[in-house]
């Protein structure tokens, strides 16, 4: 018996040795490093403006799309989406300031105040798919292991919401390409456990950035996917991307109803 | 002749001879009057039910598209507003409907529910100051606007002190940290002078500090649903009997506007506190007693801790008068308004109507008693069919109610809104809104991903390899992008604009009711409109008001055969029973049968005999339990049935339901009964007479 088991031992010894250096498990501070970047890529240190396309599509329904100007100074932490198609949509839109989501009706003329869990003009979409990436300011991560996402090698890890942080969903779980550390696929969930949301971020593009003095990256297609209305879905494309300078006053409230007067 | 008195002797001879024959007769006293009465109180539900529903929604035919996933239901389904397909167009169908010669008129509709939602009190207070100052900049300053201004800014600082002593008896329970600094800061910049000093410099900046900073600490906005129909308002108010309105105008006619239910306007939209008075004043003069009924101190409990609403309501000045007026009325030196109020809202048995009269006369009028006032404009926020939200304002113009269902949370819960906003609210896709979306969806070059292989798809071998590009910058401008309807300017406009006959009937609609010139005709015209070939080419659903109005149109029909059900159980059993007993009495009755037959009489004369006992048996029993039936029927016809809960006024169409009986009840109770008893009574009856005198000599002996 003993014959058996030492040789057994031996193996399983040395699978350990030898499996060691080619798990890329990354510890705390690699992780952290990880959503650092992943941040700061898409981050840019002046203004950023985009011209993207929703297309949403519901059961038995006819599917609507849009166009919107999205505008950030990531600087101040500030946020403007405004709708410019079809004409029905043009000039409603969404302004954050400070912790408030304001949304905007030209045809009424009314400002409401709405919630991190606001679905953007009724698609699948939340104000974050659209904000600056704040996900190492606002969770804390775990590592799930590595694994094959089609035919590339990605990193898994489980984001818990830091506490005091307000977030649409205060579990998020990422699959990140190894090599070129751009997020995939991401799945949130709500604090019961429940999976709300899957995200594929299957194009990134980049451009050099003036006032970054390094290049800004961004997602070029996001495909959301509603996990609660399984027959819902959201495609938002980013058409292109603008990094001249804004005008100083433009995340105002009187600037965004200007703009249907 | 004489042979039939003889008979009709014997039978009343035997009426009360035996005991069997008063449990036969108890039997058919209970059948007949369960007949008559149940068959007059439905009769007289279903009769005033079709009076409410058709006199004040349905009409008496109601039509709407065969391609319909569900069935019309006025008064809304189970599980939300059923989904009716759009009819394009409401003009042809018209002109179609109104060929037939005993159609009156066709009133076009359609039913949604959508939500308003309004922030909390600052933001509202806010919101009036913003729109002042836009009004300032856009017309120049005037004193009574200016007067205005000031009177909304001392009361925007009273709002952040209440907001600051809020923060400050939490602070008391909570610990430090749990305190955003950010929302202590806003509360103390609010307080100071020069905040207020510095307002006007850059007006709108100040506002959107107090938006962002402020406003999000009060916690008093709340989502209201709100169901409504869509019609045309001026046909409405001519074809429907029963609505009346109760405050304020009709719409002008080819107007914008909404006419909210009275029941709603109370229910959701008058101050709580105010809500509950009435409440309680309604049942203390119903002779309920706050001191025994759990649910009245309830009110009372929450009328005395919740004196927020009324606070925050209160500029500085008012807070003033209030709070000297309450001192006066309660005797009191109490300076903090929300202990005043506490004690003066503390009713109960003994100071209720008095302190209900001080309310309204002393309180009311500092207060906004109703969340919107008629006049005024409501924005009306609807997940529209098409998936894109839309925001519509609406002027209301008064409150109105359907006569008879006053209280009926069902019927009350129904406003109406002129077809124009309707259709908006509906968001149905034109022909060039939905081309618009093609071309943009053409131009985005996107192809669809399917979820089930999503991943295999976009990541799998099929794949680029390469996941990131390098972008060109891109140029975007705003002004080119947007092309702007003039929203602004529009709003304006649309709510002066009056719309012709012809563009409110020249567009989409969900449903149309009938009414008919003769109503007893509602069967034939019904079946002659669903055969008519212009009616089906245009693909539609013809239904009665019983039907159209769901569920609840079913109900008395339900009761109905439940009611059948029972009595039709309960003649079986009589049947039996009859049966069985004339069985025994003329088994014990074999001496006296033979003797007859000795003496000379015919079969036929047994036959008579036994039968007639038992139609006279059924004719007493049966006639006692009808009379007292009729007597019931007719007492209560006089007094009335009140309606104890909220969902009774709708099927009593009123307070009372005043049952009435009908001859045909009677009828059908009498041929039952007498039917019955012959029935029950041949098989025993064939026997008697196939007794012969000598057997029932033997048997004697």
């Amino acid at each position: 018996m003993p014959m058996t088991v030492q040789p057994l031992l031996c193996a399983a010894l040395a699978a350990v040795l030898l499996a060691a250096p080619t798990a890329l498990a990354l510890d705390a501070a690699e992780m952290k490093k990880l959503l650092e970047i992943i941040d700061d890529r898409q981050r840019n240190g002046g203004d950023y403006k985009s011209l993207a396309y929703l297309e949403q599509k519901e059961k038995d329904k006819a599917d609507t799309v849009r166009e919107a100007l999205v505008y950030r100074r990531d600087a101040d932490d500030k946020l403007m989406i405004l709708f410019s198609k079809p004409k029905g949509e043009a000039g409603k839109g969404y302004l954050r300031l400070d912790k408030n989501l304001w949304s905007y009706d030209p045809n009424v003329g009314k400002w409401e105040r709405r919630t991190e869990r606001e679905r953007i003009a009724g698609t699948d979409s939340r104000r974050a798919d659209f904000d600056e990436s704040r996900l190492a300011e606002e969770y804390e991560p775990t590592y799930e292991g590595e694994e094959a996402l089609g035919k590339f090698k990605v990193h898994k890890l489980s984001l818990q919401a830091r506490s005091g942080i307000d977030v649409a969903y205060p579990v998020i779980k990422l699959w990140v390409d190894t090599a070129t550390s751009n997020i995939l696929k991401r799945q949130e969930f709500a604090l019961s456990g429940r999976l709300m949301r899957t995200l594929y971020y299957p194009k990134w593009q980049k451009l050099f950035s003036e006032s970054k003095s390094a290049e800004v990256w961004y997602p070029q297609e996001i495909r959301i996917y509603d996990e609660v209305e399984k027959a819902n879905s959201t495609v938002i494309l980013i058409k292109s991307v603008d990094l001249r300078a804004l005008e100083a006053n433009i995340f105002t409230k009187a600037w965004l109803e200007s703009k249907s007067r | 002749m004489t042979t039939l008195l003889l008979l009709l002797e014997v039978a009343f001879r035997n009426l009360f001879k035996s005991w069997v024959n008063l449990i036969i007769g108890g039997i058919i006293f209970f059948a007949t009057f369960l007949v008559v009465t149940g068959g007059a109180l439905l009769d007289s539900i279903d009769s005033s039910m079709s009076r409410s529903i058709v006199g004040s929604l349905a009409g008496h035919l109601q039509v709407y598209s065969d391609k319909s996933k569900d069935e019309l239901s006025l008064f809304g389904g189970m599980s939300g507003e059923p989904d009716v397909a759009a009819i394009d167009s409401f003009t042809p169908i018209k002109q179609a409907l109104e060929k037939h010669p005993n159609v009156q008129t066709v009133v076009p509709m359609g039913s949604n529910g959508a939500l308003i939602s309004s922030g909390n009190t600052v933001d509202l207070t806010l919101a009036r100051l913003r729109d002042l100052y836009r009004k300032n900049a856009d017309e120049g300053e005037t004193p009574e606007r200016r007067a205005q201004i000031d009177s909304l800014k001392a009361h925007v600082r009273r709002l952040g002190e209440l907001l600051q002593a809020d923060m400050q008896k939490r602070s008391a329970l909570l610990r430090e940290e749990s305190q955003d600094p950010a929302e202590v800061e806003a509360l103390e910049r609010v307080r100071t002078d020069a905040f207020w000093a510095d307002f006007d410099k850059e007006p709108f900046a100040s506002l959107e500090f107090l938006e962002n900073r402020l406003a999000p600490q009060a916690a008093d906005g709340d989502l209201l649903y709100i169901r409504y129909v869509g019609t045309d308002l001026e046909s409405f108010q001519k074809s429907f009997d029963r609505m009346q309105i109760v405050d304020g105008q009709p719409v002008p006619p080819g107007k914008r506007g909404m006419l909210l239910s009275k029941f709603f306007y109370e229910e959701s939209l008058k101050l709580k506190t105010a809500r509950r008075l009435d409440l309680l004043k309604e049942a203390h003069e119903g002779g309920r007693l706050i001191a025994e009924d759990p649910q009245l101190q309830r009110w009372v409990s929450e009328n005395r801790t919740q004196t927020r609403e009324i606070i925050f309501q209160l500029d500085p000045i008012k807070a003033q008068q209030a709070t000297e007026r309450l001192q006066r009325v309660l005797g009191s030196q109490e300076k903090e308004l929300s202990k005043l109020l506490s004690t003066f809202l503390d009713v109960n048995d003994g100071n209720l109507a008095a302190r209900y009269e001080q309310f309204y006369a002393q309180l009311v009028p500092l207060l906004d008693l109703y969340r919107i006032r008629l006049g005024d404009t409501l924005t009306i926020t609807a997940f529209t069919r098409t998936g894109y939200v839309q925001n519509v304002n609406v002027p209301i113009y008064g409150t109105y109610q359907f006569n008879g269902l006053e209280k009926s949370p069902l019927a009350g819960s129904v406003n109406l809104m002129d077809l124009v906003s309707f259709r908006e609210l509906y968001g149905y896709l034109t022909e060039d809104k939905r081309a618009e979306i093609a071309q943009l969806q053409a131009k985005s070059g996107l192809a669809e991903v399917k979820r089930e292989n999503a991943e295999d798809a976009l990541f799998g071998e099929e794949a680029p390899s390469t996941l990131v590009a390098e972008a060109t910058p891109g140029l975007i401008n705003e002004n080119e992008q947007i092309q702007s309807e003039g929203a602004a300017l529009r709003k304006e406009d649309l709510l002066k604009r009056v719309y012709s006959k012809r563009e409110v009937e020249d567009g989409m609609v969900l449903s149309a009711a009938l009414i008919l010139k003769d109503p007893s005709k509602l069967e034939s015209t019904l079946a002659e409109l669903q055969q008519s070939p212009e009616v089906q080419d245009a693909k539609l659903r013809v239904v009665s008001w019983q039907k159209a109005v769901g569920l609840i149109g079913q109900f008395v029909l339900l009761m109905k055969m439940v009611l059948w059900g029972i009595i039709v159980i309960l003649f079986v059993v009589v049947l039996a029973i009859i049966n069985n007993a004339v069985m025994m009495a003329t088994l014990q009755r074999v001496r006296e049968v033979g003797t007859m037959r000795a003496i000379g009489a015919q079969r036929t004369f047994i036959l008579s005999m036994i039968l007639l006992e038992t139609v006279v048996l059924g004719m007493v029993f049966g006639g006692a339990g009808a009379g007292l039936g009729s007597g019931l029927i007719s007492y209560l016809g006089h007094v009335g049935i009140p309606a104890v809960s909220e969902e009774l006024y709708f099927f009593f169409s009123g307070p009372r339901l005043l049952p009435f009986l009908s001859l045909g009840n009677f009828i059908t109770a009498f041929l039952l009964v007498v039917g019955v008893s012959i029935f029950s009574t041949l098989y025993p009856a064939f026997l008697a007479t196939r007794v012969s005198p000598v057997t029932a000599m033997q048997t004697d002996e």
